[in-house]
């Protein structure tokens, strides 16, 4: 479930979820999803990080997310770019 | 049939396959059938660099100081890139221009070629720089028997291709006579597969293939030796990420059908045809990666480690075209390349502490976890 908080020095965030396998990581919109997975710890193919090479595309299994910017790469359904996506709702996604 | 450079026809570009429909005939960019292709060539445009502004007089005193099999790893690279990049440099223009059928894409493809003509210029600025006698790197590559079996199968499929269409442009559809070739069947059909091979094997080229030789200097400059090399590479790199945006385009263009239904089913039937492709040439470079090696091994590399490393690529591009993983190496073995390929006005996330530990660590206090039981927090 999102979450929204409020804290006096921010706007109200929206948190929302990321399950990886057993995973689950609590990401903010405030940037895409890839930096978020990585001070996770989480391990991401990149090369660009803005949106044209598709190195960064991963499964997006369900869920929501958005790009700010049109990205140049190609996305099938079903899948994400990590470096420009913006997390939306709960979400869940799978690597290769 | 033959090609014209001004095609008087009146028609709507517009409506046009992006191959083997009109000749183009204004090269107009106010309105585009698939804008992406405009959007490659501004962005490519806005990448533009001249090799001759790296500055290489260090790399010439570190490369005299690497080892002999080092020197080898080194220069075999250069050499196979060489090969890839003279192929690159025109083959985009000489097979693709003649078939091509939007104003917006035929500029793409020959913006796409320009910018491997800079490649091949940066390895004789190199070459230069680092060899005294340019030539002997040079010769070697049409007769380095190593070389010359990659150099079959990057031109094959652009060689059978120019082969169909300057039948096609000259006699038209039909089944020809060829001296030493012998019947040569030329319908809509065969044209367009040999273009939808053509297309994925440049893309197993342009995403796959360079990679052995990126790694391999960037595993230099960790080393902080031919640092002025990796600088080229980056650059290289850069333009590869947009040349194989470009290829995976017009693969996923022609299988979505949207573009050419007729392209759709070739796909289809073709399907296999790619997996072979890509999974064959991922063979060649675990290959060439023994060979680079023979002698032996870098710091930090190995022709295990890098097999495993293009086999994890090959199933990241097989992904981006909607085709099934054909390895079992889920997991880049070599992480830190990443941040050697990224472009320099892209900053990689810093392990910055701010937001996130201390909203997460207040987030999971809410947290009713009933849904979610199962996952580690
Ligand atoms: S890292 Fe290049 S598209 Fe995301
Ligand atoms: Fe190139
Ligand atoms: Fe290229």
């Amino acid at each position: 479930m999102t979450t929204l908080i409020s804290k006096p020095e921010h706007q109200d965030r929206e948190v929302h979820r990321v399950l990886l396998g057993k995973k689950q990581i609590l990401v903010t919109e405030d940037e895409p999803l890839l930096p978020q997975l990585e001070r996770a710890g989480v391990q991401v193919e990149y090369q660009c990080r803005e949106g044209y090479c598709s190195s960064c595309m991963i499964k997006l299994l369900w869920g929501k997310v958005s790009y700010p910017v049109e990205p140049l790469a190609w996305v099938n359904s079903g899948y994400m770019l990590t470096c420009c996506a913006i997390v939306k709702s709960d979400i869940e996604i799978a690597m290769l | 049939m033959s090609y014209s450079t001004f095609n008087r026809k009146q028609f709507d570009s517009l409506q046009q396959p992006m191959f083997f429909g009109e000749n183009v005939n204004v090269a107009r960019y106010d309105q585009q059938k698939h804008p992406i292709f405009e959007k490659l060539i501004e962005k490519q445009l806005s990448f533009f660099w001249r090799p001759e502004e790296v500055d290489l007089s260090n790399d010439r005193k570190d490369f005299l100081k690497l080892e002999e099999h080092e020197q080898h790893i080194f220069l075999s690279n250069l050499k196979y890139q060489t090969l890839l990049d003279s192929v690159q440099g025109r083959s985009p223009n000489v097979a693709l221009l003649p078939i091509v059928s939007l104003p917006e894409l035929e500029t793409w493809i020959e913006t796409w070629s320009f910018s491997e003509t800079i490649h091949s210029r940066s390895y004789t600025h190199i070459i230069r720089n680092i060899v005294n006698d340019p030539t002997k790197v040079f010769d070697d590559i049409v007769v380095n028997d190593e070389i010359a079996k990659r150099a079959i199968s990057v031109s094959k499929y652009y060689d059978d291709l120019i082969e169909l269409v300057n039948l096609y442009n000259t006699l038209g559809l039909g089944v020809h006579k060829v001296p030493d070739r012998g019947e040569v069947v030329v319908t809509m059909k065969t044209l367009k597969k040999a273009l939808y091979l053509t297309i994925a094997s440049v893309n197993v080229l342009e995403a796959i293939r360079f990679y052995v030789s990126f790694a391999c200097s960037f595993a230099f400059a960790e080393r902080t030796l031919m640092e002025g090399n990796a600088k080229i590479i980056k650059l290289i790199a850069r333009d590869e990420a947009l040349h194989l945006n470009g290829t995976q385009h017009m693969l996923n263009l022609m299988m979505s059908g949207r573009d050419d239904p007729e392209m759709a089913v070739i796909a289809q039937e073709c399907q296999q045809d790619v997996i072979n492709i890509f999974v064959e040439a991922a063979q060649q470079e675990k290959d060439w990666a023994q060979y680079l090696f023979k002698d032996g091994s870098m710091i930090g590399l190995n022709a295990q480690i890098l097999g495993q490393y293009v086999e994890y690529i090959t199933n990241v591009r097989m992904q981006a075209i909607g085709l099934e993983t054909q390895f079992a190496t889920k997991n880049n073995p070599i992480p830190w390349i990443n941040a050697w390929l990224v472009s320099d006005n892209v900053q990689v996330a810093p392990q910055e502490a701010e937001i996130s530990s201390y909203l997460v660590g207040q987030i999971d206090n809410d947290l009713d976890g009933a849904d979610f039981d199962d996952f580690d927090l």
